[in-house]
């Protein structure tokens, strides 16, 4: 352990000593952002991975990296962050496992002058902007919008939630509800389910819902998992093409059920991308430069975000990085 | 003890019109508890939804018990020889998920039988790790197996991966798609009865002649009775041990298999999360979590009893929210009844 304290001395004092003989340089020459995703392994942040790398090789002046826990576990992804603001990075990237938790030592990286930028975690106090790809209201309606095409605005159509605690699961459905109203014909039936992001209990709570209402024609999920489970009880009904799925859920797991017409449409955000727009704000914020409503953060999706009050001093800037994919599309983007 | 009391009960005469004798039998013989509380839910939900009676939602029923009761016979095992695990959901995500990669990258052609006889040889290797530990460290087998899933799960996500495996070797996808039988529902809904189901019977069948027709049966329920009065009698502590958490491993990575050929994709964040639930059936079963009782039929009314429970509150129309209280509802009933059933019937007269 006092090995591992002298260590992390030895490391603060040469970044210190780095950082001196950085100023006056160009800005951002030489600072260091290093993103920290929930968990590193997942297809997911694999994904946001390969957005990093981009970045890095765009500028390779900067030392940009990404870091996270093996496991998804916030403790880890805390000690993970406290390491990394021992060690003085100039700006952290979090994509935060459980923000209550990481409030604290954010907050002490930023009274160090660390600049914090944040992802999926529109209730962050302690951040000087979180990035989200959309609107969640925006993209409950989009997911709603593309099953009212599907369903001819008219039947029976029911909503799943990874859980009631889910804050942008809920809010996602809830603009759907609001969506569907446009459309007198359609009637919601069992509305929030609970998945679990777990695909078989997903499978097995879609077939009784089939068997309560046989003539249900669509379904609006929300978890990753939910499309793959819905998805499969459809296909296995024979239903596939009869019954319309639209969700949240990833081009790689969801092709085959997408091909087979089990899957109308997947609606996602790409975390390549988002890790870019937050590699690339916190350059920005790093060079002094002011967030504005309608900047661009030169990625696909960010090119004109909406900045709005964020839930502490920080902002919230807002993208339009929405993907909804079907059959013919979902190839553009496959990961 | 338990072996020979549950023996004679057969033998006594039971006159079902005879109230007290109702009671007696239900005393006696646990499993008839939760049998009729099944039938009572399942007339229940009938009326209430006559949709129930439809020969695809039973289909469905027996089709969702088969991983839950595998791995209920396992814990069954493990309990009625006074232990506990906690790690059989972990063996099961290692051997499953280990498994298909090893088919997909090392062996795409090898015969779904063989893939089948690995993943119960891995799971009973690994559960014999619990069975290894549990006996030589004299540790609480609950301790033992919080860690050995823990460090199971580590390793799978660790060392083996963590990215979803959608495209499986055909020859698991056949198996998981071929159906004992098929028709169309009135919706024009196809429901079929997969095969893998006959393995539950089967499984069933053969866990009923260990446990009531075999020495380590015996050996076991002894074991879980009272471990030195066991030893004394000459039943070899560490074979149990090593037996039973075997025996749990091999139906957790024959279970394993079965969810990955069933879901057509193998998610190494599956299954661990389940274990309560597994348990919790057991012990619906009749089997006490203090070991050296318990029957099979009785597991298996359990296993039965949790699956109708969770998949038919939306039929009837009871909202998500609500439905871990009316699990944990008839858990606590259930639990209510069998602390009352071991009053001495003399006592209920006096009442």
């Amino acid at each position: 352990m006092a090995f591992k304290g002298l260590k992390i001395g030895l490391l603060a004092a040469t970044t210190a000593a780095m950082l001196a003989g950085a100023q006056g340089v160009a800005a951002q020459e030489g600072k260091s952002i290093t993103t920290v995703v929930k968990i590193s392994g997942i297809p997911w942040f694999d994904r946001m991975k390969t957005g990093v790398e981009k970045y890095a090789q765009e500028h390779s002046d900067m030392k940009i990296e990404q870091v996270g826990p093996a496991t998804a576990d916030s403790a880890q992804q805390l000690q993970i962050v406290q390491d990394l603001v021992a060690r003085g990075v100039d700006a952290l990237a979090v994509v935060p496992m459980d923000p209550a938790i990481l409030e604290g030592v954010l907050k002490r990286a930023m009274d160090r002058g660390i600049v914090v930028v944040t992802h999926e975690a529109d209730n962050q106090k302690n951040t000087m902007a979180d990035v989200e790809a959309f609107d969640n209201a925006e993209y409950g309606a989009a997911l709603n919008e593309r099953l009212a095409k599907c369903m001819d605005g008219k039947g029976k159509w029911t909503t799943f939630v990874g859980s009631l605690g889910s804050r942008t699961h809920m809010q996602w459905v809830g603009a759907g509800e609001e969506n569907a109203k446009k459309y007198p014909d359609m009637e919601l039936v069992d509305p929030n389910n609970e998945s679990f992001d777990d695909a078989q209990g997903t499978y097995e709570k879609a077939k009784e819902i089939l068997r309560k209402h046989p003539d249900i024609k669509g379904f609006q999920t929300s978890a990753g998992n939910d499309v793959l489970g819905v998805g499969r009880a459809i296909e296995e009904a024979g239903l596939a093409g009869k019954v319309c799925l639209v969700g949240t859920g990833l081009p790689n797991p969801s092709a085959a059920y997408l091909d087979s017409g089990a899957i109308t449409a997947i609606g996602f955000w790409d975390p390549q991308k988002a890790g870019m727009a937050m590699n690339s704000l916190a350059t920005k914020i790093l060079a002094g430069e002011e967030i504005t409503d309608g900047m661009d953060l030169g990625v696909d999706g960010y090119h004109s975000v909406s900045v709005r009050p964020g839930a502490g001093d920080g902002v919230l800037v807002v993208g339009n990085g929405m993907v909804l994919v079907d059959k013919d599309t979902y190839k553009e983007t496959l990961f | 003890m338990t072996m020979v009391q549950e023996m004679n009960d057969r033998s006594t005469p039971k006159r079902p019109e005879d109230k007290l004798t109702i009671w007696e039998t239900l005393r006696r013989r646990p499993e008839m508890v939760t049998l009729t509380i099944l039938v009572v839910i399942c007339v229940a939900v009938s009326i209430i939804n006559p949709n129930f009676l439809q020969p695809g939602s039973l289909i469905d029923m027996g089709r969702a018990s088969v991983v839950t009761g595998l791995f209920a016979l396992g814990v069954f095992a493990i309990l009625a020889a006074g232990g506990i695990d906690v790690s059989f959901t972990a063996i099961a995500a290692l051997t499953m998920y280990s498994l298909t990669k090893f088919v997909i990258t090392v062996a795409p052609d090898l015969p779904m039988a063989a893939i089948i006889a690995i993943a119960v040889v891995a799971g009973a290797l690994l559960g014999a790790v619990n069975g290894l530990l549990v006996h030589g460290l004299r540790v609480p087998s609950l301790i033992v197996t919080i860690g050995t899933q823990y460090l199971f799960r580590g390793i799978l996500l660790a060392f083996v991966g963590t990215v979803w495996l959608m495209e499986l070797p055909p020859q698991m996808t056949a198996f998981g798609k071929a159906a004992l039988y098929q028709f169309q529902g009135a919706n024009g809904v196809t429901v079929d009865l997969p095969a893998y189901f006959l393995i539950f019977p089967v499984v069933v069948g053969l866990a009923w002649f260990l446990f009531d027709r075999t020495l380590m049966g015996r050996a076991i329920f002894a074991t879980g009775g009272n471990p030195e009065v066991a030893a004394r009698l000459g039943y070899g502590q560490r074979v149990v041990h090593v037996f039973v958490f075997a025996f749990a491993g091999a139906l957790a990575g024959l279970a394993g298999i079965i969810h990955v050929s069933a879901t057509r994709m193998a998610n190494p964040f599956d299954l661990v999360g389940t274990e309560i639930e597994v348990i919790a059936a057991v012990v619906l079963g009749g089997a006490r979590i203090t070991g050296g009782t318990g029957s099979v039929l009785g597991t298996v009314a359990g296993v039965l009893l949790i699956t109708v429970v969770s998949n038919t509150l939306v039929l009837v129309g009871i909202p998500s929210t609500w439905q871990r209280l009316v699990v944990g509802a008839f858990i606590l009933l259930a639990a209510a009844f069998f602390v009352r059933r071991k009053q001495k019937p003399k006592q209920r007269k006096a009442e």
